[in-house]
């Protein structure tokens, strides 16, 4: 029953996420380069959300899944673009012309 | 109605497979949507004017009471899906209520850090930089809220009908917003307070 109700995969996915979140965490107790951190932070949140949308979210389980993964792949499109853009016009230099 | 038996009860009718799939293209926009936040905050993460700074009100000790708890609902969220796909109503009701616990939980502890910061004279009218942080974990919170009450509504609806192609499907739909959330919030945790901190 409990084998049943917990399966290896689900426990498996919620501690690589809890290692993930210590890993993320460290960069605020060690020295690190600005660089380095942020290159941490971004590796440690890809493979948590890879890790919600792959095994909690099933994504790719339904016959729709190549327009679910489009989708998905076309809003991190966006996402990036409304983030990098922001920046890139208001931040990087460009704000003053 | 046509059932294909072959395929968890939640995609059991065309209607149920399509609903799941519209559900992504929401929260596709709903990526744009926070998205849209985090540019904003990061905009304007300097303009502190007379308020404090990121390094001065963050807090590490809440928000990493928040992520634990937001993540552990997460998992059991998805092991409340698991249980409904072996048809075992009360470790699925069982899960669902901690879902909806640690939930509360989270809401709590954010509330409680958001008094801290009001208490300490960073208000959402204070900087610009204080405005952006509140409205983008404002919208992070008032999702959460919405889906406490969300979720009450699908429990009562699980308890009176049990397992059916329609309840099966609005708490299958119910989890892919779950886990949304967790992972908006990996992405706060990591980009605003730990960002703060290197």
């Amino acid at each position: 029953m409990v084998k049943q109700l917990f399966p290896i995969k689900h426990v498996m996915g919620y501690l690589l996420s809890l290692i993930l979140t210590f890993i993320a965490l460290s960069v605020a107790y060690y020295d690190l380069s600005y660089a380095t951190g942020m290159g941490i932070l971004s590796i440690t949140a890809i493979i948590q959300a890879s890790v919600q949308l792959f095994l909690f979210m099933h994504v790719g389980e339904s016959s729709d899944k190549h327009a679910v993964y489009i989708n998905i792949i076309y809003a991190i499109f966006v996402a990036l673009i409304i983030v990098f853009g922001t920046l890139f016009t208001m931040i990087w230099g460009h704000a003053g012309h | 109605m046509k059932v294909d038996t072959s395929l968890p009860l939640e995609y059991s009718t065309e209607e149920n497979r399509l609903k799941i799939f519209g559900f992504w293209l929401f929260l596709g926009a709903e990526i744009a949507l926070f998205s849209m936040l985090f540019g904003t905050y990061f905009t304007l993460l300097n303009g502190t004017g007379n308020g404090p700074t990121a390094q001065e009100i963050f807090e590490l000790k809440p928000v990493i009471v928040e992520t634990l708890v937001l993540l552990t609902s997460s998992f059991t969220c998805g092991l409340a899906v698991h249980s409904m796909r072996l048809n075992f109503k009360k470790p699925m009701m069982t899960f669902f209520i901690i879902t909806m616990c640690l939930g509360l939980v989270f809401l709590g502890v954010e509330i409680l850090e958001f008094v801290t910061y009001i208490g300490e004279g960073a208000t959402m009218q204070t900087s610009g930089f204080l405005s952006s942080l509140f409205m983008l974990l404002g919208t992070h919170g008032a999702h959460v809220t919405f889906g406490l009450f969300w979720g009450l509504c699908i429990l009562i609806q699980v308890v009176r009908e049990g397992f059916t192609a329609r309840t099966a499907n609005k708490f299958f739909i119910y989890s892919l917003y779950w886990h949304f959330l967790d992972v908006v919030w990996i992405f706060i945790f990591s980009f605003v307070y730990l960002k703060g901190m290197i």
